[in-house]
């Protein structure tokens, strides 16, 4: 073909497109690791350059600010939301998807209506209940909490999914002799596994992440979230940035793995906020 | 094995009448087919005897017991549908046991009656497969076995073969038919085909608009259709119809006058019905079949379809104009056996054999049917 | 053959164990109720009164709070900068993420999967590392932006790229499309592979290829994917807050203020509870019609 080496020309272009955007994202990521690994020294001498020693050190004093407990509450915290977020929306979108009354119909709207509001803009009210509970600090009160932000999505994820749900499967099973909870425990259940593992993914990258309500709810330092407690490396460490990088290396790298590893998952989940 | 009543069933949606009034009586180890165009209700009233669907008034027994406000689940009824319903998440064998293990079965009994129905479906070697690895014509096969295994009282169908293609539907049906004989069991069958009607069934339920227009043997449907819909319905390719009016009742003879056709027709008024009013509207059938070359009639060739086993002609005869034709230009549909060769645009010269002929009043209801003695 | 049945119909009436299906919708209300909606009903109750953080003393002030809004500048230049963010966002993380997804889908022939992993990476890291790493990167004394400008013979900004007010809103805006961007690409690739083939065999067969036929296909059919990209940048333009009070705290000199930080600041430095509460009622409004602009889209799709 005569348009082979223009076409050859145009390919190497849009490889040189897309393979710089890779390298301006992955550059702040790779320093931070590098200079977790620098003396204080380094740093400042030579920015750009390799940690001229692989030592550890900075990793155990950014350990020592309390990252093992941050991580501890923040799966505590994200686990406990997800289970809730899950459970309680699945029951609500499949009863609403087989219902025809109107008045459930309502009731659909209104939760939808939840996905509208954002939690930057109803704080002050929010952070006065929870304190007014005496639900600060309190792991389980704040589970609560990022469960009521995650629900209204995930009902609209799991509405769709009901409703495109092939209707003869559970048909099937009711003349099979299956009750309504075992249709849907038995049948619709093992069935949704793909659209609960994505809603769970999405919910668990958001609350995993979620920062502005542990900021404000969870103060005591055996009680932060990761996004909180690694804040706290900053004041910790004034000029010891290698101390900073080691912990953010350490706060970011295991969900970096665990999307590493479920990369199809976690595209298809969050992508779907798109549909 | 068990007989299934229903008695003045209504079904309403809001304000749509979609099952109006219909009484049926099925018999012990029947077969029955419903057909009907889509939208006469067939499928909801399949439904609605599985329990899938309510029924807003009416009763319904199988057996002795009145199932009419039972759940689906205590009907002793199995269903096969369209799509098959498989569950994906089970092995060929989880699907067919999946009854009796919710009925708390025990484990040996259940996995008995699997490899029974199996067997009987020579689908044994599939068992341990999921349902996603299976072809359509062994999908289908597991659906039947689902239900097979559970031995319930009636089995019902919806549409099972319509996603089959042509070849493994023709197979399919022969092999329901051996399937039913050798269960000895009570079938309903809801399809729109009428092959499958007309080759499967005991008796057939036409089905239109909500309402039973007629049950009855196969034959008996073709041949003595009580109305013109059953006429029109059954029977590929479809009836001529023509209009005239009665120029002649003479006792039990009627003789018609068709614009367009040279002499007026007689034939013989059935027995059980009233004669119409001299000069009343009537509506001739003749059956493709029944069309001859060879007549006082002309018409010219508007299209040929060759079929090796038979020709189909259709053929426009001027003034003599087709009502209710498959094709809008009033052509006139001829079925030949064997083959033939025409030349469109040729003028034939047909006329019918008087012994196939049909006649309806303005209502649609019968008049005269062919006195056809079937071989026995 | 026949089988002898094993099931026989059970003599008892089926129990439904739910009698009434609401019952299961009840306890997303009610969450829901709690957390979300009589907070946001509190907000706009609240902005009409002026109280402090732990005051039982709630004073009624009308819309002395809203009038205070409109004469405050801050408010403003706050708003003005959430939709810089939206504006700035739309172009560099909708409009790369286009481009981006499009060479993905069709412009390259292999090594897609590795690139849509990298390029999507930073949207799972909590946007406080991202800050974090940012604000060293940033950093005038030791970051390596400096080092590089410095390497190429160029002198960076002397106040620091997020100490000078005339740059650090551009910064913000860096900061987010380095997270977001492959967010936007990922969304608009499933648009993308979502679009069947035979259009473009169609297309081809019409003589439209390559550019011809991104522009006449590619982009039609992606119409309402990029519209809902564009209010989930939009969206997020608003709410706003993890980034910049992590970054910049929304200096200097509130040269990166912005909604979400301004009733931060309001609320819990200041304790102007009842102010904060106006300025929230203006982002709920804000949220709301996009929100309820993005369901609209995205049922229609």
């Amino acid at each position: 073909m005569t348009t082979a080496p223009r076409f050859r020309a145009v390919q190497l272009l849009l490889y040189g497109g897309v393979g710089l955007w890779s390298a301006f994202v992955l550059m702040p990521i790779a320093w931070m690791v590098f200079a977790a690994f620098k003396t204080r020294r380094e740093i400042f001498t030579d920015p750009l350059g390799m940690p001229q020693t692989w030592t550890f050190d900075s990793f155990e004093r950014a350990w020592g600010v309390g990252l093992g407990q941050f991580m501890f509450n923040s799966i505590v915290v994200t686990t406990g939301a997800v289970f809730i977020i899950i459970l309680v929306s699945g029951l609500a979108a499949y009863a609403i998807a087989r219902s025809t009354s109107m008045w459930m119909k309502l009731l659909y709207l209104l939760i939808v209506a939840g996905f509208a509001v954002p939690n930057t803009a109803v704080i002050v009210p929010l952070y006065q209940m929870v304190t007014a509970a005496n639900f600060s600090n309190s792991l389980f009160g704040i589970i609560w909490v990022y469960a009521a932000y995650g629900i209204p999505f995930t009902t609209i994820l799991f509405f769709s999914f009901f409703l495109d749900f092939p209707r003869e499967l559970e048909e099937a099973a009711r003349l099979d002799g299956c009750r309504p909870w075992a249709v849907f425990f038995r049948v619709v259940m093992p069935l949704s596994g793909p659209a609960i593992a994505s809603a769970a993914i999405f919910q668990a990258v958001f609350i995993w992440n979620e920062f502005l309500l542990a900021l404000l709810l969870l103060t005591q330092p055996d009680r932060k979230t990761l996004p909180v407690g690694i804040l706290q490396l900053q004041g910790e460490f004034t000029s010891d940035w290698p101390a900073v990088m080691a912990g953010l290396s350490i706060a970011t790298m295991p969900i970096i793995l665990i999307f590493l590893l479920l990369q199809r998952s976690f595209v298809r989940s969050l992508a779907g906020l798109g549909k | 094995m068990a007989d299934l009543t229903l008695d003045a069933v209504e079904k309403y949606y809001g304000a749509y009448h979609a099952i109006k009034g219909v009484s049926l009586k099925v018999e012990p180890g029947e077969f029955i087919v419903m057909v009907g165009p889509s939208g006469c209700g067939k499928s909801t009233l399949l439904r609605a005897i599985a329990g899938l669907e309510t029924i807003s008034s009416g009763k319904m027994t199988i057996g002795e017991r009145d199932m009419t406000h039972e759940p689906p689940w205590d009907r002793g009824v199995a269903m096969v549908f369209q799509n098959y319903a498989l569950y994906p998440h089970m092995s060929v064998r989880d699907n067919m046991g999946f009854a009796l293990k919710v009925a708390r079965c025990p484990k040996a009994e259940i996995r008995e009656a699997v490899e029974n129905a199996a067997k009987t479906l020579r689908i044994t070697e599939h068992l341990d497969k999921k349902p996603r690895a299976l072809s359509g014509g062994q999908k289908q096969r597991v659906a039947i076995g689902r239900a097979i295994t559970r031995a319930p009282d009636v089995f019902l169908f919806d549409e099972p073969l319509s996603n089959l293609d042509a070849a493994l539907r023709s197979q399919m049906r022969v092999e329901l038919g051996r399937l039913h004989k050798q269960l000895d069991a009570t079938m309903v069958y809801v399809t729109h085909d009428q092959t499958e009607a007309m080759t499967m069934a005991s008796r057939i339920v036409v089905l239109n608009e909500g309402k039973i227009e007629q049950v009855g043997t196969p034959l008996e449907l073709y041949n003595h259709p009580e109305s013109l819909f059953v006429a029109g319905f059954l029977g590929s390719p479809k009836m001529n119809f023509f209009d005239g009016k009665i120029v002649d009742v003479a006792g039990k003879a009627l003789t018609v006058a068709v614009p367009g056709m040279p002499t007026p027709i007689t034939l013989t008024l059935d027995d059980d019905v009233q004669a119409p009013a001299f000069d009343s509207t009537v509506r001739l059938g003749v059956r493709p079949e029944a069309v001859r070359v060879g007549g006082d009639i002309p018409a010219s060739i508007a299209l040929v379809e060759s079929l090796g086993n038979q020709t189909l002609l259709y053929l426009d005869a001027g003034a003599l104009n087709c009502v209710e034709a498959e094709s809008s230009d009033g052509f006139i549909t001829a079925q030949l056996p064997s083959q033939h060769r025409y030349t469109l645009g040729d003028t034939v010269q047909i006329s019918w054999s008087p012994d196939m002929l049909y006649l309806f009043d303005t209502s649609g209801r019968r008049l005269c049917t062919p006195r056809l003695a079937v071989a026995k | 053959m026949k089988p002898t049945p094993i099931l026989k119909p059970r003599q008892s009436v089926g129990v439904q164990i739910v009698q009434n299906q609401s019952v299961l919708v009840l306890p997303a209300l009610l969450i829901c109720t709690v957390f979300i909606f009589i907070p946001a009903f509190l907000t706009i109750f609240g902005s009409f009164y002026a109280f402090g953080l732990t005051s039982q003393n709630w004073e009624p002030v009308g819309f002395g709070n809203y009038v205070r809004a409109w004469n405050d500048d801050v408010f403003w230049i706050a708003l003005r900068n959430n939709i810089i963010i939206v504006l700035g966002s739309i172009v560099l993380q909708v409009g790369i993420g286009t481009v981006l997804a499009a060479v993905l889908d069709r412009g390259i022939s292999f090594g897609q999967t590795f690139f849509r992993v990298i390029i999507f990476m930073p949207m799972v890291i909590s946007a406080v590392a991202v800050a974090l790493i940012w604000l060293i990167i940033l950093d005038p004394n030791i970051g390596i932006l400096n080092a590089i400008v410095k390497s190429v013979g160029l002198s960076p900004p002397k106040l620091g790229w997020l100490g000078d007010p005339s740059i650090s809103i551009w910064m913000v805006l860096v900061v987010a499309a380095w997270q977001y961007t492959g967010f936007m690409m990922v969304l608009i690739l499933a648009g993308l592979q979502a679009i069947p083939n035979h259009l473009y065999e169609a297309a081809a067969l019409d003589g439209a290829r390559g550019f011809r036929a991104f522009w006449s296909i590619t982009l039609p059919s992606l119409r309402n994917v990029l519209v809902v990209a564009i209010l989930i940048t939009t969206i997020g333009g608003f709410k706003v807050f993890d980034l910049i009070f992590v970054l910049t705290n929304g200096g200097p000199a509130n040269a990166t203020q912005v909604l979400g930080t301004y009733i931060y600041l309001q609320a819990f430095t200041l304790t102007n509870m009842g102010y904060a509460n106006a300025v929230a009622v203006v982002l709920l409004a804000i949220a709301v019609f996009l929100g309820w602009l993005q369901l609209k889209v995205s049922r229609r799709s």
